[in-house]
């Protein structure tokens, strides 16, 4: 179900014009140290490419 | 159209003879020509208010949810021995009983409390389709003819054909005929001719670049005042408490920040994932003129791409949210 809802949820997002690689989700395990490891290097590594998030963002 | 008419006053006002319905929920003349209005009757003597024409434009199944669970609040503080059932009518073209259909899965209500009385729908009038049309006269007189509009106004009689103001997600249904009813008034409507092409829309849109969908995407969305009108008729919208109304946690600012609107309009859009019948209410009923309808339909369309589900057409299916199947897509999981 929560697999459904990612599915649908990062299709829209990307549908409305917010890029498709700042919505990102994958299973991780407690026990999976390394791959946790290599998964946030891999988000970072690809939010920075874009640059700081501007849509949606409320200035206050 | 007036046999129609005919046959449900006459089944209406036997339901309520009969006291198999407690309220009846339909459409009455509206107050200005070309238009009509929900209407509720409790009396058989009340039925020959009823009209059923292609100026009946809101999903009726909103008022159905809304009476039953004023009912159901009702009893609950009375013993279980002494509660009453109360069954309300409804006249119902094809998305509304794919509303109430959607309500029965969900859990809201049982298929006992509703009387379905279904009718064949060709379409409804989009009144701001119509008012372009005119370009903005008032309309002082109105007649339907077959498929022609006659109408004077200030500036004289014009004649429209019906086809081009019909609201846009009635040019493209799929389920112009009711798919669960108690009584059928009338002979099952031919199939609407653009139902094959209802994603045309969104494929066109999901060609453009990024930074041209979020361009379009907030321009909507700039058009927006927050009246909260489309979640008001939207039958789907349902929760006691609106999530924009909460305050601990406040999910989302009031005011007129732009962002706030964006993302109220983008969590309502997407509560309904599944659950959106395209029976157009929303559009119909704002003021500004927001393209909702461009998003829905795109959520829809996913819906069906990726679970092969539509909303509300099959009693036996579970809601596509609250479900899952194996092989379900999983492309977009990220695999470092």
């Amino acid at each position: 179900m929560a697999r459904r809802k990612f599915a649908t949820l990062k299709s829209f997002l990307d549908y409305i014009g917010i890029e498709g690689d700042r919505t990102i989700f994958t299973w991780v395990s407690a026990s999976e140290g390394e791959r946790f490891a290599n998964v946030i290097k891999g988000v970072t590594a690809k939010v920075q490419a874009l640059g700081p998030a501007t849509k949606l963002v409320k200035e206050l | 159209m007036e046999n129609i008419e005919k046959k449900l006053r006459e089944e209406a006002k036997r339901l309520l003879e009969e006291k198999r319905v407690d309220a009846l929920v339909g459409f009455e003349a509206g107050t200005l020509p070309l238009t009509a209005t929900p209407c509720f009757i409790t009396s058989p003597e009340e039925a020959d208010r009823l009209v059923w024409n292609a100026f009946c434009s809101q999903n009726l199944a909103k008022y159905v949810h809304d009476l039953i669970s004023q009912h159901h609040n009702s009893q609950k503080r009375v013993k279980p021995e002494d509660r009453k059932k109360k069954v309300v009518g409804v006249v119902a073209r094809g998305c509304t009983t794919r509303s109430i259909v959607l309500h029965l899965q969900e859990r809201q209500y049982g298929r006992d409390e509703v009387t379905i009385i279904g009718v064949p729908c060709e379409g409804y009038v989009d009144r701001k389709a119509l008012t372009a049309a005119l370009d903005g006269a008032d309309i002082r007189e109105g007649s339907l003819t077959g498929d022609r509009l006659d109408i004077l106004t200030a500036e004289g009689k014009k004649e429209i054909p019906l086809q081009d103001v019909l609201a846009d997600n009635c040019r493209t249904c799929r389920f112009n005929n009711p798919i669960i009813h108690d009584v059928m008034i009338g002979e099952p409507a031919p199939a609407m001719p653009g139902a094959v092409q209802e994603y045309a829309e969104v494929e066109e849109f999901e060609k453009l670049s990024t930074e041209e969908r979020w361009r379009y995407f907030t321009k909507e969305m700039s058009k927006c005042i927050r009246c909260y009108a489309c979640r008001q008729a939207c039958p789907s919208c349902y929760c006691p408490t609106c999530f924009v109304e909460q305050t601990q946690p406040q999910w989302v600012g009031l005011g007129e920040d732009a962002t706030d609107t964006q993302v109220f309009q983008l969590m309502r859009l997407f509560h309904m994932v599944g659950r959106c019948v395209d029976c157009g209410s929303c559009v119909s009923v704002c003021p500004m003129g927001v393209d909702l309808r461009k998003f829905l339909k795109k959520l829809d369309k996913d819906v069906f791409d990726f679970f092969g589900n539509r909303a509300g057409v099959s009693l036996d299916d579970p809601p596509p949210l609250s479900t899952f199947k194996e092989d379900d897509k999983e492309d977009f999981i990220y695999n470092p």
